[in-house]
């Protein structure tokens, strides 16, 4: 599903924020990427969803190789990918409906129908009382969960969520890795990049990076073992 | 196919949406369009009606036919019932003078003060001729256009040497449009850049103030049509409102400009009205100021998209 063959990326600048990287992850599996800021984490999540390109390897989503596909092929991978980002990413002067609706209204679905589906994601991330609510009216935690079941509402084979517990205390916390578990538990490849290591025992592997190498995988039971 | 409506419905349906959030805005910019707009649809307005109206101007044409100087004189006072005939066919009120060469001389003796020079001739180098005045058929007037062919037939007429309709009028009206239709394609041409650019300039802000949306469209799988569309339907928008008010200027500045035009026919006897465009150029124009307002969008959209990455 996802390859990273001898991946490098490397900024203007000559900053390497990914060197060498070769890794595979399956369909359905729940990895964590652990690793302290500037590791590297956030620019392999952008590799994936083709915000940023390899300079070098090959890597491929989907069957997708992002080092050639066309920038018009971009939104039709974007599509069976699920963003969770660190801000929230909401838009602010729409209702929390509004926006769960449109990663299905950018693909032309029915207005009818992009309601119903937004309407039942937000139900399983427990907030579908709050449907017509402004964002700024949520507090942090659930804005983050307005944000899974925006990521989760086109049905995506995989979700990416980079940093989504940063600035929420722990029970906030906690219901976001329970929606995100719940959709890797349905079959939806998971990866998300966090620094809080409450949770990684839910993980089906960890991969341990570092100056953006590859130090290391584990299964959540097991100790890092070096690549 | 119908995935490809709904999304021109979606994209239409957030124009809208825009519009109304920055309703206020979106009504100073129709203002500013359509008094840009007014100047050349007055202008066309005005030549449309002249055009219609010279094309039927009231006038008295003279022609003037020239027998050949070798023409009897009983052959050439002959020719008056086939000239008749064939000038009564367009208009009852008709006068025809047969102009012998002698008179004809004499004439020009007195008003070209040239007699001397003529004098040396030692003979007449005039012919005998006709003179036709067209006057009004019960209140109708003849074209130029059934002038010119009266002329022909004329000129089929035998021993008829030349006929000569005094035009020069005429062709100095012509020549006088041809100007103000050149001057009108251009007024037209340098306002329809100033729709442009005030189109660029109000899409600019637009696509500035919706920077986080786009981003978050991008990140959800928006096409980059998917993205543009809204902000080309709002320019087409601006394009069409601005149109439209500016049409109506022009149709209510008539009123009094018409009120002032029938005093100065009056004058001359004559009843002259200037009308507003009628339905077919109307919507042409309603089109093209639709289309200005898209270019305007189009060319904004593409290079501030470029810019904000």
């Amino acid at each position: 599903m996802i390859e990273f063959e001898n991946v490098s990326r490397v900024y203007e600048g000559g900053i390497t924020a990914l060197k060498d990287v070769t890794l595979s992850i399956s369909p359905g599996e729940l990895v964590f990427l652990s690793g302290h800021s500037g590791a590297g984490k956030s620019t392999l999540l952008k590799l994936i969803a083709g915000i940023e390109r390899p300079s070098s390897g090959t890597l491929t989503v989907n069957g997708h190789d992002i080092g050639r596909i066309k920038p018009t092929g971009i939104p039709f991978l974007r599509r069976n990918l699920g963003l969770i980002l660190q801000q929230h990413h909401l838009l602010m002067d729409r209702s929390i409906l509004a926006n769960v609706m449109l990663p299905l209204l950018v693909t032309g679905e029915l207005k009818s129908e992009a309601e119903k589906r937004a309407r039942a994601a937000l139900e399983k991330v427990d907030l579908l009382d709050r449907s017509d609510t402004l964002p700024a009216a949520l507090s942090g935690g659930e804005q983050q969960r307005a944000a899974i079941a925006r990521a989760i509402v086109n049905r995506p084979q995989i979700i990416l969520a980079d940093e989504p517990t940063t600035s929420l205390d722990r029970e906030s916390a906690k219901k976001v890795f329970d929606a995100i578990t719940f959709f890797q538990s349905a079959g939806v490849t998971c990866l998300i990049a966090t620094h809080d290591d409450q949770f990684v025992e839910r993980a089906s592997r960890v991969i341990h990076l570092r100056q953006g190498q590859l130090t290391g995988t584990s299964s959540s039971l097991t100790p890092a073992v070096t690549a | 196919m119908n995935n490809w409506l709904r999304q021109h419905a979606f994209a239409f349906g957030s124009a809208l949406n825009l519009l109304r959030k920055g309703f206020g805005n979106f009504l100073f910019n129709v203002l500013v369009l359509s008094a840009t707009l007014a100047l050349p649809f007055a202008g066309l307005t005005v030549l449309d009606n002249v055009q219609s109206i010279s094309s039927q101007f009231a006038v008295d044409p003279e022609i003037s036919v020239f027998m050949g100087l070798d023409t009897p004189r009983e052959k050439a006072a002959a020719l008056e019932p086939a000239i008749r005939r064939i000038v009564q066919a367009e208009s009852r009120n008709v006068d025809i003078s047969f102009i012998s060469r002698e008179k004809a001389l004499e004439s020009l003796n007195q008003k070209s003060g040239i007699s001397d020079v003529i004098a040396t001739l030692g003979v007449n180098p005039l012919p005998d001729g006709y003179l036709i005045r067209i006057g009004r058929n019960e209140g109708n007037t003849v074209t130029f256009a059934r002038i010119e062919d009266i002329g022909k037939q004329l000129e089929k007429l035998p021993n008829v040497q030349k006929v000569q309709i005094d035009s020069a009028w005429i062709k100095r009206l012509a020549a006088l449009l041809r100007v103000l239709q050149s001057a009108l394609i251009f007024l037209a041409g340098t306002l329809g850049l100033v729709v442009i650019a005030v189109t660029f300039n109000t899409i600019r802000l637009q696509v500035l103030t919706r920077v986080d949306e786009i981003a978050i469209s991008r990140l959800v799988g928006a096409t980059r049509s998917f993205i543009r569309r809204p902000f080309y339907y709002m320019g087409a928008l601006l394009g069409l409102a601005a149109g439209t008010v500016a049409l109506g200027m022009v149709a209510l500045a008539l009123l009094p400009f018409n009120a002032a035009i029938a005093d100065l026919a009056r004058l001359y006897s004559s009843e002259l009205q200037f009308a507003p465009l009628s339905v077919l150029p109307s919507i042409l124009m309603l089109l093209i100021s639709a289309a200005l307002g898209w270019i305007g969008a189009v060319l904004s959209v593409n290079r501030h998209l470029r810019l904000i990455g």
